[in-house]
């Protein structure tokens, strides 16, 4: 008599089990079960990881629910067939739609109209009454469901171990003779091992917002939710063994299983009655003939076939065609965007428009993006401009419909430093003491789970609550915590998106998600596209439509000038402030190593300042290489042609991918596998495996056990963080874009840029003054010329003038400044004049503060004083009179001095066309002997030099060994600091303090590449308070009450100056 | 006669009062923190943190960034009102009117009181010693008005007395945040090049008016003495306590039990109008030889019967030795509550617990017998049986836990589960027979296993089965075994209870 487990509670019942399906598989498969089913509460969001298990173990899985119901006790479902699974996802659909994100709202009429296809189980009350009896109220819904599900209903029994088992089966066997209802055995599990026990109580804890201590009887109170084995489930049910054979009925009844699940294609995709692969060679064409005109050279055409008969093989055609129509559809809205992605960068898309990288720059084969052997879809991402990409996402719903279309979920994990708060907090814990804990782990190592940090942070590591503590949090990381929604990733059915999956709302409103994620989907074999947004598209459009109107220029993605060498000489020259991607400052000090000459140039520096080949250790042996300053080589033929184009160091994900399969022997699936195993903390154990397959592997093939280590470490490198080349070779296309702009029309680009913000690395300051430094006049916020956005107006010199716009004061809103444009007909000439046409005190002040009075003759503190009477409301007689100007009452107030007005402008906009705050105390700094930035480049390597600047940003990778690099900002141009660790604990204050940051150090220089090596900091920010000190002052020098600086209020100097982007 | 204000502004009062109590933390950075929404902010820094750049409304973890040491230290938001409440009353040796000025100070009219500590030069000297030697840092400044000794004290640095009539030099060159104004209205003075009150004092009151409301001129002429300005004095709590004085010393028992039974009836009066009743109180007899005769008496509940604490007494008072004559009498209540006002109808038909009748014989019992022969007990939500309640203290202790009901609990538990020998079938099906104190127990009925784990946070070791039993003479026994029956160990069997 066999028995399979029916009732599992996997740990996607977030905060309930405390087991990972594929655990609860694994463990049942020991067991030799030949079936098990999962029922979490309400989802089936951890089905496909169970399924994936169960065929990997070659045991049943029974994709299952437990539907817990608003009015009625709870059933476990299990679909017997295709449709009875369509049934259950859809009641879920239901109950997930008509409630909030991550609640599902079911009733006993909708599981009656619902569920036809499906074996149920009704879950009893786990106590009895006072009179040993079960509920009156359940047995009579029991009864009630019966009569709606006839012989498909069973009833649960249990051993809880709670002492009155036998009277509770006792129960359970009358009232299923009584009403004709089967017993099944269940146990209810919760955990696949009783060691979980803790963690289970922990989650619990979580749950219910308590701590261990005080959680009470909201915890189990033994350990018996374990996966139990089939034997000893015998024994518990002996009297009733029926229960037992019971479960091999349902199991045997329960013949459905994912893989019968069909994915088909969207269909409303051509026209004309052509089939898909008809429609798709027809718009290939057409789209070849605008791309390359009438005459398309052999080549093309070739590739064109070729690809097109790859595609007919593996019916991609609907693919290749929904992902075209949603290009269509934002081209037709004039909404910028790009594709990327494995299949993106093939010539089929190029003529489709999907992408505007030309393929002939790549001389790559289809299939090596597209793999033929894993049978999966092909990948296609596009991004859209982001301020208008929610446009494309509702087209997509609005064609399709919602109950074809759904965005792919994210299933959140729980990380290290979640997990140890949530479990900290359970265990009672201070907060000072999680605190401490968490702040102790830089990273994840076995090293801290053995206590050693601990010891760092005055924490005794021996502590039992401690250890337990850690214990728990090891088991709880990798944990699913929710399910949010996937940035963009689009899964669009031909019929009923929730016959597949269940479907729920997501937190945004109009948006609705499925319950699986990525990787489910991708083992299922569903279609995604990612529908992304990307900022830099916004701003590139911005700069289309300013080249346009102003330069008459008709620019597209694809048409910009190719292979410009002045632009690639800006490149060099790591002149690339603002430039998509390259505009970092590690990339801005790669730049002129690398050189980049040519688009593949570009491909490569996008793809190489990334963790993965910085901690691989690619990054040097590249710029040897490419220097000449060492020898090109390639330890086998193969490999040659994998590595050539990167000059034998493999620098993209692919190639690591490759190499795997090429020198290591592993299928394309093992690869896959191999990267997701690294890419998380979970499968430890895996990597190992993997390892010594690789080595192995790879000293078969005849290679040196040295270079396969060098391999795998690199390898490792790319499973978190690799970039592929399919994704650069777009993104390279947007850099090449943005730089062009830049070098010849640095107006337009400063004007798009500022007009897309937030966005890139830098603040808006650092962009004004390098227009600034580019030729282009800046002209500042004026109530009477500033538009909303920031504007081109007419030309001086070689470029148009840049006129700051409102958006970059701080605090106004733009519907306010709608209305003071649309009332300017007539310029403004005075503040009356303002205030009838309904802009507020507030506005008004805001815009004094601004300085945005020029043109009216007034400066910020004149236009202030006007303004400042509108505190004073007319009252009786006056009532709703505006109170006229002041200027009869001929008070004079103090001049404002230059450096007063650059501080209020930082105030208010964060930048300044007046001067750059260091300009004022530079005299000061000279008599300190410090160096301006550009001074630096009068001096040789070695040099003892000092710098001061205000801090623009602060960064301490995780992969540079914690060092910190600092950029800092004077009226000259800016600095790169490096700050070794022991230095930073030194003068961590300083670093993370100052606004205005002195160093002495080292110069090191490396051709246009200039650091300074610190050696010490100086915190200078008082220096900058000096700018708005108050000049004749009698106060006693030594004043150590709250007004020892008479400047301007110490809260508001604060915010004045960025303090610097930061690490965290 | 001119009146004159002190300003005490206590620049670290929190932070001081931690360092008072634990004198380690003078010497190193701390802040006090709240939580705000799971980020722990910063609310209150010492010297030391300042001096680091460690800021009021930083975040806890930005500071560690600065300092990875920092000591943190929870704040409590009512701590500071709290602080100078008391402050202000120990102050009233000072003056009769001492206010608080919160979040930092002290305000203290002074009027005509300096000379009794021989000129305000001492005065202000003596406030400055006795606050500084209890451990504060503090300013303090005495002027005409309440405005400028405040703006003196927070912001004339050391200037501790502007003499009669000198408010208006004194101010001009300090900060418009002297005057105490909305940080709004401070701040557009700033903006408009105003630093310092004497640029703008001169300007007509009409355009200041119109720009910076009303405020900015009354408190202008409130610092200059030109306006009143109220104090809000503080007023002490007094015990509850009351004296009986005697014309000629008691000595007999009758007269004792006439002044207690006065004194009962005037402090039950006196605490009934403000809502608090008796739970601890002492009545002491001040003898004429200066010996004091002392009798205590507690409750389970606030009482303010004065029968009732009477009869307490009442058994004590033979213990009290009057030798020459007692001519003081006070009664003194060490520990109240606020007493329900349900309580007042004491003699309303109520049962159970809210019966009075039941506290008041407790009372009387643990008064004659002490607290061990009576007690009560409250379920404690623990699985583990010994575990299961908890003693309680007072009589209106109650427990969010329900008794674990549904579980067979027997009647009697033993303090210590006793070991037994036991014959049972395997692995886990009830027993047969035990042998308990010599008997031997043939079992005709049993009921379990109830499985309970130990609380794994507080300690390892093996589960316990738990099985109701039923022996031949209808005797019924709450057995368990210690952990899973093993094959090559013996089994440990205990007996933990006895049902009816």
């Amino acid at each position: 008599m066999k028995y399979s487990e029916l009732q599992c509670t996997s740990n996607f019942s977030f905060l309930r089990g405390a087991s990972h399906p594929e655990e609860l598989v694994e463990q049942a498969a020991s067991y030799g079960y030949r079936a098990i089913g999962i029922t979490d509460r309400n989802t089936l969001a951890g089905i496909v990881r169970a399924h994936l298990a169960a065929r990997t173990l070659g045991i049943q899985f029974i994709p299952a629910c437990r539907l817990d119901l608003q009015d009625g006790p709870s059933l476990l479902a299990y679909p017997t067939n295709v449709a009875g699974y369509a049934q259950l996802s859809g009641l879920l659909t239901t109950g997930n739609l008509r409630a909030e994100k991550g609640k599902c709202h079911l009733y006993k009429a909708d599981v009656y109209h619902q569920l036809r296809d499906i074996r149920l189980i009704v879950v009893p009350p786990t106590v009895l009454n006072g009179q040993f009896e079960f509920d009156q109220t359940f047995e009579k819904q029991t009864a009630v469901y019966h009569d709606v599900f006839g012989d498909r209903l069973y009833l649960a029994a249990s051993r809880r171990y709670l002492g009155d088992d036998a009277k509770q089966l006792f129960r359970l066997s009358q009232l299923s003779s009584r009403l004709g209802i089967p017993m099944v055995a269940t146990n209810d599990v919760h955990y696949h091992e009783p060691d979980r026990r803790p963690l289970q109580d922990i989650l619990t804890c979580i749950r219910e917002k308590c701590t261990i201590q005080n959680a009470g009887f909201r915890l189990h109170q033994n350990a018996e939710r374990f996966l139990k084995s089939a034997n000893e489930m015998k024994r518990l049910f002996h009297t009733y063994p029926e229960a037992i054979r019971n479960t091999q009925e349902i199991a045997e009844a329960c013949q459905f299983n994912l893989d019968m699940l069909k994915y088909e294609y969207p269909e409303e995709i051509t026209t004309e009655g052509r089939t898909t692969l008809e429609e798709l060679t027809m718009l290939v064409w057409k789209g070849a003939h605008e791309r390359f005109g009438d005459h398309i050279t052999e080549k093309t055409k070739n590739a064109i076939l070729h690809e097109l008969k790859f595609i007919r093989e593996m019916n991609y055609a609907a693919y290749f065609l929904t992902v075209y129509d949603i290009v269509r559809y934002a081209r037709e809205q004039k909404i910028l965007c790009q594709g990327r992605g494995s299949a993106a960068n093939s010539t089929i898309c190029y003529c489709l428009g999907i992408t505007s990288v030309d393929p002939s720059k790549f001389d790559l084969l289809f299939e090596r993006f597209i793999s033929s052997a894993r049978n999966e879809p092909p990948d296609i991402d596009v991004d859209f401009e982001h301020e208008r990409r929610e446009e494309v996402i509702q087209y997509i719903y609005q064609k399709y419909g919602r109950d074809r279309a759904a965005i792919v979920a994210t299933v959140t994990q729980e990380r290290q430093r979640g997990s140890i708060r949530d479990v900290g907090k359970a265990m009672g814990l201070s907060i000072d003491t999680i605190q401490r804990i968490s702040s102790s782990v830089w990273e994840f190592t076995e090293e801290w789970f053995e206590g050693k940090r601990l010891t760092e942070q005055g924490l005794n590591p021996d502590d039992k609550l401690l250890r337990k503590t850690l214990q728990i949090t090891q088991q709880l990381m990798g944990f699913p915590r929710q399910l949010g929604q996937h940035t963009g990733g689009f899964v669009i059915t031909r019929g009923k998106l929730s016959d597949l999956c269940p479907v729920m709302n997501a937190r945004m409103e109009d948006r609705t998600c499925i319950e699986w994620n990525k990787d489910d989907i991708d083992a299922i074999g569903f279609l995604k596209i990612d529908v992304l947004a990307l900022g830099m598209l916004t701003c590139i459009r911005k700069a289309f439509d300013l080249a346009k109107q102003h330069y008459g220029l008709d620019l597209t993605l694809a048409n910009i000038p190719q292979d410009d060498p002045l632009v690639y000489d800006m490149i060099c020259h790591a002149d690339t402030i603002g430039v998509f991607q390259i505009e970092s400052r590690a990339q801005q000090s790669m730049l002129p190593r690398l050189k980049p000459r040519n688009f593949y140039d570009l491909v490569i520096e996008v793809a190489i300042v990334r963790p993965g080949p910085i901690q691989g250790d690619m990054v040097h042996p590249y710029l040897r290489r490419r220097n000449g300053e060492e020898k090109v080589e390639y330890p086998s033929k193969e490999l040659k042609e994998i590595l050539g184009r990167t000059l034998g160091i493999p620098l993209f994900q692919e190639q690591a991918m490759k190499i795997a399969i090429v020198a290591a022997g592993f299928t394309p699936n093992e690869a896959d596998e191999l990267r997701r195993s690294m890419a998380t903390f979970k499968a430890q154990g895996m990597v190992t495996k993997f390892e010594k397959k690789l080595i192995d592997g790879m000293m078969e093939r005849g290679y040196q056990r040295e270079y396969a280590q060098r391999v795998f470490k690199q390898l490792e490198g790319f499973g978190s963080y690799g970039f592929p080349e399919s994704h650069a070779a777009s993104f390279a296309l947007l850099v090449y874009v943005s730089s062009w702009i830049k070098y010849y029309y640095p107006d337009v680009f400063a004007c798009a840029l500022l007009n897309s913000m937030p966005m890139g690395f830098y603040q808006p300051a650092q962009i004004v003054i390098d227009a600034r430094k580019h030729g282009v006049e800046v002209h500042p916020v004026d109530v009477n010329h500033s538009d909303w956005d920031n504007t081109l107006e007419e030309k001086s010199g070689s470029f148009h003038v840049l006129r700051l716009g409102f958006r970059q004061v701080k605090g106004l809103r733009a519907e306010d400044m709608q209305l003071l444009i649309s009332a300017r007909a007539n310029k403004y000439s005075n503040i009356v004049d303002m205030r009838e046409a309904g802009i507020s005190q507030s506005v008004l002040e805001k815009l004094a503060d601004a300085d945005a009075f020029n043109s009216m003759g007034m400066d910020r503190r004149m236009a202030l004083w006007e303004i400042s009477t509108g505190n004073d409301h007319p009252a009786g007689l006056f009532a709703g009179k505006i109170p006229g100007p002041s200027s009869e009452e001929n008070i004079s107030l103090p001049l404002m001095r230059k450096s007063e007005h650059v501080v209020q402008d930082y105030a208010a906009m964060s930048l300044s066309l007046k001067a750059h705050p260091v300009q004022f105390v530079r005299e000061k700094l000279e008599q300190l002997h410090i160096l301006s930035t550009d001074d630096l480049k009068k001096h040789r390597n070695g040099d003892l030099v000092k710098v001061a600047g205000l801090v623009l940003v602060r960064q301490r990778p995780g992969t540079a060994a914690g060092i910190c690099f600092i950029t800092i900002e004077d009226e000259t141009g800016c600095a790169n600091l490096v700050v070794f660790e022991n230095l930073f604990d030194q003068y961590r204050k300083e670093i993370l303090q100052s606004r205005l940051l002195m160093v002495e150090g080292k110069l090191q220089v490396e051709g246009e590449v200039i650091h300074v090596i610190v050696q010490r900091c100086f915190d200078m920010t008082r220096l900058l308070r000096r700018l708005t000190e108050v000049i004749n002052d009698e106060l006693p020098i030594l004043t150590l009450a709250r007004a020892d600086e008479t400047s301007i209020p110490a809260h508001a100097q604060e915010d004045i100056f960025h303090k610097g982007r930061n690490f965290r | 006669m001119a009146r004159r204000f002190v300003s005490i502004w206590f620049r670290h009062l929190k932070t001081d009062w931690f360092s008072i109590r634990q004198p380690l933390l003078f010497k190193i950075p701390f802040v006090l923190s709240v939580s705000d929404h799971g980020r722990k902010i910063i609310t209150d820094v010492n010297e030391q943190a300042l001096n680091l750049g460690i800021e009021p409304g930083m975040a806890v973890a930005d500071a560690r960034a600065i300092f990875p040491s920092l000591e943190v230290l929870d704040d409590d938001p009512l701590l500071s009102e709290k602080l100078l409440k008391a402050i202000a009353e120990w102050c009233i040796r000072y003056t009769n009117i001492v206010a608080i000025d919160p979040p930092d100070g002290i305000m203290m009219d002074v009027t005509g009181s300096a000379h009794l500590w021989g000129g305000e030069e001492k005065y202000i000297a003596d406030i400055h010693l006795r606050l500084k030697n209890r451990g504060y840092d503090v300013r303090a400044t005495i002027a005409d008005s309440i405005g400028t000794a405040w703006a003196m004290a927070h912001y004339g640095g050391f200037t501790t007395i502007v003499e009669n009539g000198k408010q208006m030099e004194a101010l001009l060159s300090l900060p418009p945040s002297a005057l105490r104004l909305d940080i709004n209205v401070t701040d557009r003075l700033h903006k408009l090049g105003l630093n310092q009150i004497r640029n703008f004092i001169s300007i007509p009151r009409a355009a200041l008016k119109r720009r910076f409301g009303k405020e900015l001129i009354l408190k202008l002429d409130q610092a200059l003495g030109n306006e009143d300005e109220p104090l809000n004095p503080v007023q002490p709590i007094e015990p509850w306590r009351e004296r009986l004085p005697c014309l000629e010393p008691i000595v007999t028992s009758t007269g004792i039990e006439i002044a207690l039974q006065r004194l009962l009836h005037t402090i039950c009066h006196r605490m009934q109008q403000e809502g608090m009743g008796i739970r601890k109180a002492v009545f002491t007899g001040f003898r004429a030889d200066g010996k004091l005769e002392k009798i205590e008496i507690g409750t389970h509940r606030a009482s303010l019967n004065a029968g009732h604490l009477y009869k307490l007494f009442e058994d004590k008072i033979s213990t009290i030795e009057p030798g020459p004559g007692i001519d003081l009498f006070m009664i003194e209540a060490l520990k109240a509550e606020k007493i329900s006002p349900h309580q007042e109808k004491l003699w309303d038909m109520i049962c159970g617990l809210e019966d009075p009748g039941l506290s008041e014989l407790m009372d009387r019992l643990t008064n004659r017998f002490g607290y061990t022969p009576v007690r009560r007990f409250l379920p404690s939500e623990h699985y583990l049986p010994e575990k299961s309640f908890k003693e309680s203290v007072s009589l209106d202790e109650t427990s969010d836990t329900p008794w674990l009901n549904g579980r067979p609990r027997p009647l009697q538990i033993l303090s210590r589960p006793e070991r037994i020998e036991v014959t049972a079938p395997i692995p886990d099906y009830p027993p047969m027979l035990f042998r308990y104190l010599g008997k031997l127990h043939k079992i005709k009925k049993a009921d379990g296993p109830e499985r309970i784990e130990q609380e794994w946070w507080l300690q390892d070791g093996p589960h316990r089965d738990y099985y109701s039993v039923e022996d031949e003479e209808g005797q019924r026994y709450w057995l368990f075994r210690s952990g899973h029956y093993m094959e090559n160990e013996k089994p440990k069997w205990f007996i933990h209870g006895f049902f009816a």
